[in-house]
């Protein structure tokens, strides 16, 4: 008996001693050193790529300084958030995160407390996109630093435009009635679709952050059965659809693969997709990039939109002075910095003093000598801002069940959007 | 073809379309792994020449090394903590039955139907309020009493001959002994099944790992997994074998238990 209690007793502090080592000691996320900053962020070659270059620039003037960057992925980021701030225990956060800027209106409004405002930071904002600077602004406090770029973009193949008997430059500055005139011509033509894209509703939200002023879903209320600029982005959808001049892939996969193999004459989306463009070696020198079709009869519309992007986000449990100081040191204000991460893992700046730079005005081989990053950036400085509220999720999910009916059912464009009124209403509890 | 065969010849093609469907996936996994993104994106389904290249990247992206020791160790103690704690409390809940335990036994099927979802902030509340967030206490407590595998080894032990526990308490065993030395040499089978269960669940498990090991060091095969395909580009060579690498081990254990397990889960006494 005794032999049996002392084994089930070494068991027990064996495992003890095999865990002991797995886990940090320390509760708080947040970094107890007051040299050293936690950020939680994912995406190893990109978001954490930058930090690291960040960190080293600032280690320049603060030797002492260091980094403890968690890699999570951003729907764990944003059910950690959501977990310490209905615990209400928020010393697990981190020093800084990062968010996806779609959604600092819905956090921001329901869990202040996570959040720093960086009004009195010392940070210009006025250096990056309004567009962007837009999307973290809840309340009138200035909850995210602006990162990536993340304007969209119009890449288009050369080659197949030009063999329909079409410039790149007659897909600049247009309107989506010329678009799909021209489309038309390189369907027919060439048998390539002009457009594929995959998750049908983000198109829509382009459009509508598009044409600015004159768009929002929500201005005030909910405004999705009368939007006429929602209208016209859903019968412009269904006419390309209908005319096979877009295609739309259920499956991310085969969406890159419309690109990588050659199906697709272009494709609209944030500037980000350049590196899932360029994994096609073989296609140097045929893409280059022009700005989106604007809509022809909206008064203010224009031919900029973005989509996807993050910013960076000073939690409400940090080291409040010294992450505000690196934010500031580093992110908005060094263009230093956005050349190296420009140039080693393909980070577009949305800080537009970045564009002057002699890298950032270079011209890119795969693009035909075209100076991509530059028109990028100065897409971005165009991006009219646009307020999605609290209920981004709500409505996308709502607009996307409308354009599913719309598309492939053949329902009624105006009795769809009454339909994902109701619907968004029904799920926000209007 | 004898009329026998012509009979049987719906039930094999609809047996082999079934195989086909289940194994397809695997196989698609396995042949991505040695093949470039491109290749995968477009739908290749022949093996690559790219299988070394995909480790170096997966290697040099994530702490391949780390994920798979933290895996296996969490995996490993939190099998071996269940499998004692549920086979305890199991034989205690037939064993020695009376109403009030058969109450408390509905109770805890009933919190079997709670999704987990719904457990996350009260767990978490109570687990930073301890201070425990970051240790391994936080980590293996919530995980090792199921009401699944406590019901399982009722069930079993509801097959576990009383005769042997009359005979050994005239042998003068002591009722822990009679345990350890009766019921699990007996119930192997049971304990296999329930091992392969546990062992699955514990390595395969994502959110609660997620939420309180906030650190690099404590990262697991699905969290590196997850991490593979976070960003804008997503390299599917490297992820199918980060996938692949993951799949292994849980399918290693199935096929070595997997005698034990379809004896343990329809209740076989040997």
């Amino acid at each position: 008996m005794k032999k049996l209690i002392l084994s089930v007793l070494v068991a027990l502090t064996v495992v003890a001693t095999v865990f002991a080592g797995g886990a940090s000691e320390s509760q708080s996320a947040s970094s107890q050193d007051s040299n050293t900053l936690t950020v939680w962020a994912w995406d190893p070659n990109f978001n954490i790529a930058a930090l690291r270059a960040a960190e080293a620039l600032y280690q320049q003037d603060h030797p002492d300084f260091s980094l403890n960057i968690v890699e999570y992925v951003y729907n764990d980021i944003q059910t950690m958030l959501i977990t310490a701030a209905e615990a209400g225990n928020l010393s697990t956060l981190p020093d800084i995160f990062l968010m996806q800027d779609y959604q600092f209106h819905t956090y921001a409004n329901r869990y202040p407390e996570v959040f720093t405002s960086l009004n009195d930071s010392g940070i210009d904002f006025s250096q990056f996109t309004a567009g962007k600077t837009a999307d973290s602004n809840v309340n009138g406090n200035q909850y995210g630093v602006p990162f990536d770029n993340s304007t969209t973009i119009f890449a288009i193949r050369k080659d197949i435009v030009e063999e329909a008997g079409f410039t790149v430059e007659d897909f600049m500055d247009i309107t989506w009635d010329q678009f799909i005139e021209q489309a038309r011509v390189v369907k027919e033509k060439t048998g390539h679709p002009m457009i594929t894209i995959s998750g049908g509703s983000e198109i829509i939200i382009e459009i509508l952050q598009s044409a600015g002023s004159g768009s929002p879903v929500v201005n005030g209320e909910l405004n999705i059965a009368d939007n006429e600029v929602l209208y016209k982005a859903f019968e412009i959808y269904k006419t390309m659809y209908d005319e096979g001049i877009l295609v739309d892939y259920t499956d991310w996969n085969e969406y890159i693969a419309s690109m990588n193999n050659g199906v697709t004459g272009g494709v609209i989306q944030g500037c980000w997709i350049l590196a899932s463009i360029e994994a096609a070696a073989d296609q140097s020198g045929l893409w280059r990039i022009v700005n989106i079709p604007r809509l022809g009869d909206v008064e203010g519309a224009t031919n900029y939109a973005n989509i996807g992007g993050s910013s960076w986000v000073v939690s409400g449990n940090a080291n409040t002075e010294l992450a505000i100081d690196f934010l500031r040191s580093t992110f908005a204000s060094s263009t230093e910095l956005y050349d190296q991460v420009l140039a080693e893992n393909s980070v577009i700046a949305s800080y537009l003093p970045a564009a002057d730079s002699e890298l950032y005005g270079s011209e890119v081989e795969f693009y035909g000598g075209q100076s991509v990053y530059a028109d990028i950036v100065e897409f971005a400085g165009n991006v009219p801002a646009i307020d999605y509220g609290n209920w981004y999720n709500e409505i996308r999910d709502a607009l996307n069940v409308a354009l599913t009916n719309i598309v492939q059912n053949g329902a009624d464009i105006r009795s769809e959007m009454q339909a994902a009124e109701d619907t968004a209403r029904f799920n926000i509890g209007l | 073809m004898t009329r026998r065969a012509r009979s049987m010849a719906p039930a094999y093609i609809i047996l082999i379309i079934a195989s086909f469907l289940s194994v397809f996936p695997l196989y698609y996994m396995a042949v991505g792994a040695t093949n470039t993104s491109m290749d995968v994106t477009s739908g290749r389904l022949l093996p690559g020449t790219h299988l070394v290249e995909n480790f170096k990247s997966l290697i040099s992206n994530q702490n391949l090394g780390v994920a798979m020791w933290n895996s296996l160790r969490n995996a490993t103690v939190i099998t071996l903590l269940t499998l004692l704690v549920c086979s305890i409390a199991g034989y205690g809940f037939e064993i020695y039955h009376d109403r009030r335990k058969d109450k408390l036994m509905s109770i805890l099927l009933l919190a079997m139907m709670i999704p987990f979802v719904a457990l996350m902030v009260p767990l978490f509340r109570m687990f930073s309020g301890w201070n425990m967030i970051n240790s391994w206490m936080a980590l293996v407590l919530p995980a090792i009493s199921t009401p699944f595998m406590i019901m399982l080894f009722r069930q079993s032990a509801r097959s576990f001959p009383h005769d042997i526990i009359e005979a050994a308490r005239l042998e003068g065993l002591s009722e822990i002994r009679i345990f350890f030395q009766m019921f699990i040499p007996v119930m192997k089978s049971t304990y296999g099944a329930a091992m392969t269960v546990t062992f699955m669940n514990a390595w395969n498990n994502y959110m609660w790992p997620r939420i309180v090991l906030q650190s690099n060091d404590s990262i697991t095969m699905p969290m590196l997994v997850a991490n593979l395909k976070s960003g804008y580009v997503v390299d599917y060579g490297m992820l199918m074998l980060g996938v692949l690498i993951c799949t292994l081990p849980t399918a290693i254990i199935f096929l070595c238990l997997q005698k034990s397990f379809a004896n343990g889960i329809t209740g076989a006494v040997k």
